[in-house]
């Protein structure tokens, strides 16, 4: 299509308008297929730029569900998010809200979410799978009293974010259900679901692929955005544990002949094999 | 006061009487009261089926669809039911009929505090004081008979200056087409209407009607044409009074109605309620009465108990208990029926039923006075926090009180207890957030802090619940097969002598795939050999309480 034509407001004809329109012009979420798109409302500055300038909108979007497929939990995924949660339970992205999270795999620790810049009064957990300390088995809920929680917790839109571990086998609407129960959420969502996950369809915009790769490096790799497809891995260096830190500060010193080990700078990364096996995601 | 001329106090008029407003009364008639009491319990698909009312063997009432079969009043049930094979039958209950009568009485306080009883069937309002609050007669009469109408009753209003005058008039079928306009008659015009009202209407004359139908007196007027003596005489003074009364002749005294301070009310069932859906519809019957008698007391209702009462399968049933309690505490007190009704929802799907349900009791008597928050349009503070409050408590009523937890922090060196899981308690937690002096409101509360950036993390974000036991491959820990890497050096936690001594020494780990581990060693010999002396290079995979190896948590 080489002109456009759009009516002209002061004389009532039809004029030609030259081609280069911006898809932007015409509406703020119109973008094309080069491009990244770009959200409605501001997004969540992840807390690394080399993410924050891959990601469309420039951070965690907000009113729709993120994805982060892990093998298994210990990966760093709560240090990826920490810092924009962290912001968000602080206030400085609108009220300060209260981070809730549904049916963790393990009893969170208070000290360390302390650490990460979250302090325990701000944290709901809804206890799935794992009743609280010591209690019998009949706490633990139903996969659907999870998604049902899950769900009111997003229509609510009171929460500031959600983090959600889902269970395992999900009927292929509760997705699109969340999804829609997100728009009414004003935070990011994120849900956190099983490597093998990867392979089969989601109607989440933004999904990442997470592997641990050393004690403070995080290996991100997006599967699907709302823009061309990213070949390349990111790897992001995670806030360093003391202990491991102090460690290498004193092998660096004990050794001083070795060359100096230096946090490594996010980098991309070429795809390596098995990255190969991995569809092609259908654009959002 | 001094500056008052003493010539304006012998010039003041004499003493005139002061204007009377003039009595507005509101009559509301539920002429089919006693069928309509007994249906509103039944479930919506029964409710479209004929229906009767039965008195001993005799048809008392019925309802549109069994008239349509051809069920009249007065038939006996062998008649009815051939008429109708699928009548369904129930009997009159007059403690059930006044307790909807008096529902009905608690729903009108809402818009003036003087309201009585009238006969059996009818509420009377007395509305001079608080038309004009509330916008007009008619917007008065609009709302009152909106607020009345969920309840699945027909009713006939009237209003007119005199208490009896309009009670009259909304028991006469006939009243609406003589009155000229839609406003209140005067007193002239009552007189006038009231002159051809037959005479069964008035409660005195109900019980000599066969009588006066002979002597020919069969309307008001023709009482009213006959001199008094003679009819004081003959029939008494009450019916007099009665009709002296119809046009104000002759003052009336009345019972008001006044609010209980304890709200008690009962339902039958007249199905057995097997499952939650049933049970429900009844106990929306009885927390719309609640939210009425609520509303008119102007307090919010904090805490309702509801009973369910269970039908026992023989008589000397044991096993099943007779009723079971159910406590619904709001955390923000309200008499918003939806969320009560969403509320309640909740906490009977999880309510397991010991046996079918024929009886519900509700009662209530916590109720809060103070000012409710006010709805505003754009959302603050305030009114999020109280939106969590809703929204915790909607999770905890399904999911139970301790599905929902908050996290606290203890002070104890042992990691699996540093962190203990609560079940969070709105009420406590809201008032937590939000500091009550003044002067500590304007300091950034504690959950706004300076930006800091995120501490070197010294303790995992995982731990598990119960510390796995990990076999030992050629002296070194493994996991899923795989030898760990020690990445950083012991960390001894030695604590907790007076109940329960740990002596741990923690180290953090790298595995085959990268992430990273928290594991420890437990120093004390636990049951089975020294662990120095079973882990030698000589013995792979010892068994795992030997070694001391153990993962605790997996950092996140």
């Amino acid at each position: 299509m080489d002109a456009l034509f759009l009516p002209s407001p002061v004389v009532g004809r039809l004029d030609p308008v030259s081609a280069s329109v911006e898809p932007e012009q015409i509406h703020p979420e119109l973008w094309r297929g080069d491009q990244l798109g770009c959200l409605p409302e501001r997004a969540v500055p992840t807390g690394w730029s080399a993410l924050d300038g891959q990601l469309p909108g420039g951070g965690w979007p907000r009113q729709a569900l993120t994805e982060l497929l892990l093998k298994h939990p210990g990966v760093g995924e709560v240090r990826l998010v920490a810092a924009a949660l962290s912001a968000i339970a602080r206030g400085e992205q609108g009220e300060a809200r209260a981070v809730m999270l549904f049916d963790p795999p393990a009893m969170p620790c208070a000290w360390a979410m302390e650490q990460l810049g979250l302090p325990a009064q701000t944290l709901i957990v809804v206890h799935g799978r794992e009743g609280p300390r010591g209690a019998a088995r009949r706490h633990l809920l139903t996969a659907t009293d999870v998604l049902w929680a899950l769900e009111q917790a997003l229509r609510s839109g009171h929460a500031g974010a959600i983090l959600a571990w889902l269970p395992d086998r999900l009927r292929p609407d509760a997705l699109r259900r969340l999804q829609l129960a997100a728009q009414a959420h004003g935070g990011p969502v994120f849900l956190l679901r099983g490597i093998e996950e990867r392979m089969k369809p989601s109607p989440a915009p933004l999904r990442l692929a997470l592997h641990a790769q050393g004690s403070d490096i995080l290996t991100v790799r997006i599967l699907k955005r709302r823009g061309p497809p990213l070949q390349q891995t990111l790897s992001l260096p995670l806030p360093p544990l003391a202990a491991v830190h102090r460690q290498r500060r004193h092998d660096r010193h004990s050794q001083p002949e070795l060359p100096a080990v230096k946090v490594p700078e996010p980098v991309l990364s070429p795809m390596t094999a098995w990255d190969l096996d991995l569809p092609l995601e259908v654009l959002a | 006061m001094a500056s008052r001329p003493p010539a304006a106090a012998a010039s003041r008029s004499p003493d005139l009487p002061t204007r009377r407003r003039p009595a507005v009364w509101i009559a509301v008639h539920l002429p089919d009261l006693p069928l309509q009491a007994w249906t509103v319990a039944l479930p919506p698909e029964q409710q479209k089926q004929p229906l009767a009312l039965m008195a001993g063997a005799r048809v008392e009432a019925v309802n549109a669809e069994a008239e349509r079969c051809g069920v009249q009043v007065g038939m006996k049930r062998a008649t009815a039911l051939a008429l109708a094979a699928n009548l369904i039958r129930g009997q009159a209950d007059a403690a059930r009929e006044a307790e909807t009568l008096r529902a009905v009485a608690y729903t009108a306080l809402q818009f003036t505090p003087a309201v009585a009883l009238h006969d059996d069937a009818t509420v009377l309002l007395e509305v001079s004081t608080t038309q004009r609050v509330m916008g007009g007669l008619p917007a008065l009469l609009a709302r009152l008979k909106s607020s009345i109408s969920p309840w699945g009753l027909s009713i006939r209003v009237a209003t007119a200056p005199t208490a009896d005058g309009a009670a009259l008039l909304a028991s006469w079928p006939e009243a609406s087409t003589r009155l000229k306009s839609e406003r209140t008659p005067s007193i002239q015009e009552l007189r006038n209407i009231t002159d051809d009202a037959p005479l069964n209407l008035l409660k005195a004359a109900r019980a000599q009607w066969a009588q006066l139908q002979l002597m020919g007196l069969s309307t008001v007027g023709d009482l009213r044409a006959l001199p008094r003596e003679g009819l004081s005489r003959r029939w008494g003074t009450q019916l007099l009074d009665e009709v002296d009364a119809l046009c104000g002749d002759r003052p009336q005294a009345h019972a008001w109605v006044s609010l209980p301070d304890r709200f008690e009310a009962r339902l039958e069932l007249l199905f057995r309620a097997d499952n939650t859906e049933q049970v429900l519809y009844g106990a929306e019957r009885l927390l719309e009465r609640l939210v009425a008698w609520a509303r008119a007391r102007r307090g919010r209702v904090r805490t309702v108990q509801l009973q369910l009462v269970h039908e026992l399968r023989h008589r000397h049933d044991d096993e099943t208990p007779p009723a079971t309690l159910l406590e619904l505490a709001m955390a923000e007190p309200t008499h918003d029926m939806a969320h009560m009704r969403v509320l309640l929802r909740e906490r009977l799907m999880r309510t397991p039923l010991p046996a079918s349900v024929h009886e519900l009791r509700i009662a209530c008597s916590d109720l809060v006075f103070s000012e409710a928050p006010s709805g505003e349009l754009f959302p603050t503070r305030a009114s999020e926090q109280q939106g969590l409050l809703r929204l915790v408590e909607r999770l905890q009523a399904r999911l139970g009180r301790e599905a929902v937890n908050r996290l606290e922090a203890v002070a104890d060196h042992r990691p699996e207890r540093a962190t203990r899981c609560k079940p969070l308690d709105p009420v406590d937690w809201m008032r937590e957030l939000t500091p009550r002096t003044p002067r500590a409101r304007s300091k950034p509360t504690a959950s706004v802090v300076a930006a800091q950036p995120p501490l070197a993390l010294t303790r995992p974000v995982w731990l598990l619940r119960e510390p796995l036991a990990l076999p030992v491959i050629r002296s070194a820990p493994s996991l899923e097969g795989h030898p760990l890497r020690l990445l950083a050096g012991p960390e001894r936690i030695e604590s907790g002598w007076w109940d329960d001594l740990t002596v741990r020494d923690y180290f953090v780990a790298q595995a085959h795939d990268q992430s990273l581990v928290w594991i420890y060693r437990a120093r004390l010999p636990l049951s089975g050999p020294e662990p120095e002396a079973a882990e030698t290079e000589k013995t792979p995979a010892d068994p795992p309480s030997a070694s001391g190896w153990y993962l605790h948590g997996r950092f996140a």
